[in-house]
């Protein structure tokens, strides 16, 4: 009954699939028709996702944005998100067809601030299926899109994007076409060698850091280890970085306490945050690894 | 559909029998942007401590067949920072509030209730003696002789309302809700999560850090019934709020008939944020279609087949 579901629950509702295409080996892109959600979420957000029909699987699944669809007056329409298939929520979403219905709620989480302030270059570190929010980022900071309420930009844009994406092996590369035409600059670095450098894709940044590259931030989501490795090299040089974390959640809105990581707060304390409302985007000197 | 679904608890009386169980609904504010909490019988925060808590380390929930199994340890900043940071925003919300506590011993939960003695605005006190994670409080809702007493020291120190959140996972329920009601209690919570664990037999480890946790969710909803008609069997004047799976008004209705007076939505909403809200907008159409006026004229009666 709809008068309860009034503006006070817009945050949760059930939205038509529009598409749900494989891009990549296990991985999909699903478009999601949702013009409230595309004119709220911004870059580093994330949607839950119900897959669900009963209840089983039972809770959501938490989602990054990977972008906005707009109509062509360039009002947002729809939201895309990328997917790994994993486990038993994610195979059942790849299974769905355009046209059915799907239970989501957002926009969850902090999201990006917004780019540095002295613009110049950005460095993006994406491990895996962690590269799904880079495309938004880098459109919003390079100033081709805007996410939002933000609306105008302040400050200077970055100049240039480079996004080192590393992955086990070439055929679970998604969205390289999207990237190149958002123009950033893509490095790859895969484990087996099949596409790009044979090895981390950390290795790619140091090399250009240790050539003299000087980003004024640095950005990063994937794996524990590589964002470790990540917040390693950003303290040596002394850049400002950004991690998105992608603990497990429950609820994905604050109220369970499963998602809970170890902050360092300003005064050298250590305190639990919940990476769902209180991230997911951590300063990298915060995180505790 | 003018259906009355007020209820009386003991003391206790509500505008409806839909609330939302401790440690599913955060301290509320989370929870604003799905639905309007105000519509609501009454909402319980969070378990709040003496002291505050770390909880346990990270896995701390896992999904099993319709069901969702936690160790998150009571994870809280304690009872001081609930009342300057917690209660003055809970009290803005125009709806009833029931402050959950737990104690390590009956001593703490002696000296919490007289700390929320001396605030206003709360509705009632239910006691977490039942946390699955936590030792002590297991060890104590597993003995009736130490409920009673516990219930009959916090009624003596706390004016508000008292309501004994008990755990499953003991031989016989009747016999704790028994002691709990000599005690004083205004009515019982039936109930908090049962014992459980899930594995990794790859790996030959337990998935929750905690090794074992607290099972919620669908899965429970047959479980918990069966608790809430035994105690409504024997203890007759008793009132009882039931737990367990609770997601739809249908699940409700069973409870209600079960002989619950009250229900809560847990796990639900983390599946459903806006769950409960929905729930209580179906409750008068199926209310009225058992030919009743109000919700008092359905709880506890359910007929056994056996006559
Ligand atoms: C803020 C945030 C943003 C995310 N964005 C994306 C995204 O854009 N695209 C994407 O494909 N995935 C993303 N994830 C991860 C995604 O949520 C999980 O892969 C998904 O929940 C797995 O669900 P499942 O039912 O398939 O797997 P399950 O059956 O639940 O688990 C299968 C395996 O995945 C692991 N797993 C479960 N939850 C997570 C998690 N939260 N993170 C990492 N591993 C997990 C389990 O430990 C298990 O090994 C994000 C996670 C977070 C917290
Ligand atoms: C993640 C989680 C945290 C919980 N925390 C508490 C708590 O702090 N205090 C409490 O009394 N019960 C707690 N519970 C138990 C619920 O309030 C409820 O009794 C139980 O989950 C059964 O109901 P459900 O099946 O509807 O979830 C928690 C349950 C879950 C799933």
């Amino acid at each position: 009954m709809s008068e309860a579901l009034a503006p006070a629950c817009a945050a949760q509702r059930t939205v038509t699939i529009l598409a749900n295409e494989p891009v990549a080996k296990d991985t999909y892109k699903i478009t999601l028709d949702d013009p409230m959600l595309a004119s709220q979420i911004t870059p580093g957000q994330f949607v839950m996702v119900r897959a669900g029909l009963g209840n089983d699987p039972l809770l959501g699944r938490p989602f990054a944005l990977f972008d906005v669809v707009r109509d062509s007056t360039g009002t947002p329409v729809a939201v895309e998100l990328v997917y790994l298939v994993l486990g038993r929520g994610t195979a059942e979403l790849s299974r769905k067809r355009a046209g059915e219905p799907l239970p989501i709620w957002g926009p969850l989480g902090n999201g990006f601030s917004g780019p540095p302030v002295d613009g110049g270059d950005v460095g993006f570190v994406a491990g895996g299926i962690g590269f799904t929010p880079f495309l938004a980022l880098g459109k919003w900071w390079r100033g081709t899109a805007s996410y939002g309420a933000q609306g105008q930009h302040t400050g200077s844009l970055v100049s240039l994007a480079r996004l080192y994406y590393g992955a086990r092996s070439a055929n679970l590369f998604a969205g390289l076409n999207d990237f190149a035409h958002a123009g950033l600059d893509v490095r790859t670095a895969t484990d087996d060698g099949s596409l790009g450098h044979h090895g981390f894709v950390t290795d790619l940044l140091k090399a250009d850091l240790q050539a003299g590259w000087r980003p004024s931030k640095l950005v990063g989501c994937g794996p524990a280890p590589m964002l470790k490795v990540l917040a390693g090299i950003a303290h040596q040089y002394q850049i400002p970085c950004d991690l998105s974390l992608e603990n497990h959640m429950a609820c994905g809105f604050g109220a369970c306490f499963s998602c809970v990581t170890p902050i360092r707060e300003p005064d050298g304390t250590t305190d639990l945050k919940r990476v769902c409302v209180e991230g997911p985007v951590f300063d990298s000197r915060c995180v505790v690894f | 559909m003018n259906v009355d679904l007020s209820v009386r608890l003991g003391r206790l009386t509500l505008n409806n029998p839909v609330l939302v169980a401790s440690g599913t609904f955060g301290y509320v504010r989370e929870m604003t942007r799905f639905l309007d909490v105000s519509r609501l019988g009454g909402v319980i925060p969070k378990t709040v401590t003496a002291q505050p808590r770390a909880g346990n380390p990270t896995p701390r929930t896992v999904e099993t067949a319709s069901g969702l199994l936690n160790a998150i340890g009571l994870d809280n900043d304690g009872i001081d920072h609930f009342l300057q940071h917690h209660l003055p925003y809970l009290r803005t919300l125009g709806t009833p509030i029931i402050a959950n506590i737990a104690g390590e011993n009956e001593d703490q939960f002696v000296s919490m209730a007289a700390q929320l003695a001396a605030e206003t605005g709360l509705a009632a006190v239910e006691l977490n003696v039942s946390c699955p994670n936590v030792s002590h409080g297991l060890d104590m809702g597993i003995d009736p002789t130490a409920v009673e007493r516990l219930v009959g020291r916090v009624r003596e120190a706390c004016p508000y309302p008292i309501i004994a959140k008990l755990t499953p996972n003991v031989t016989d329920i009747v016999t704790i809700a028994r002691a709990a009601a000599s005690g004083g209690a205004d009515a019982v919570s039936l109930v908090n999560t049962f014992r459980g664990m899930a594995i990794d037999w790859r790996k030959r480890r337990p998935i929750l850090a905690n090794d074992v946790g607290g099972l919620s969710g669908p899965a429970i909803k047959p479980l918990a019934l069966r608790m809430v008609w035994e105690v409504a069997r024997a203890l007759p004047k008793c009132p009882i709020i039931g737990i367990g799976g609770i997601w739809t008004a249908d699940d409700a209705m069973e409870f209600l008939v079960a002989g619950a007076s009250a229900i809560q939505v847990g796990t639900a909403t983390f599946a459903d944020p806006g769950a409960s809200a929905r729930l209580l907008d179906s409750l008068p159409e199926k209310i009225a279609s058992l030919g009743a006026g109000s919700v008092r004229e359905i709880v506890g009666t359910l007929r056994s087949n056996r006559g």
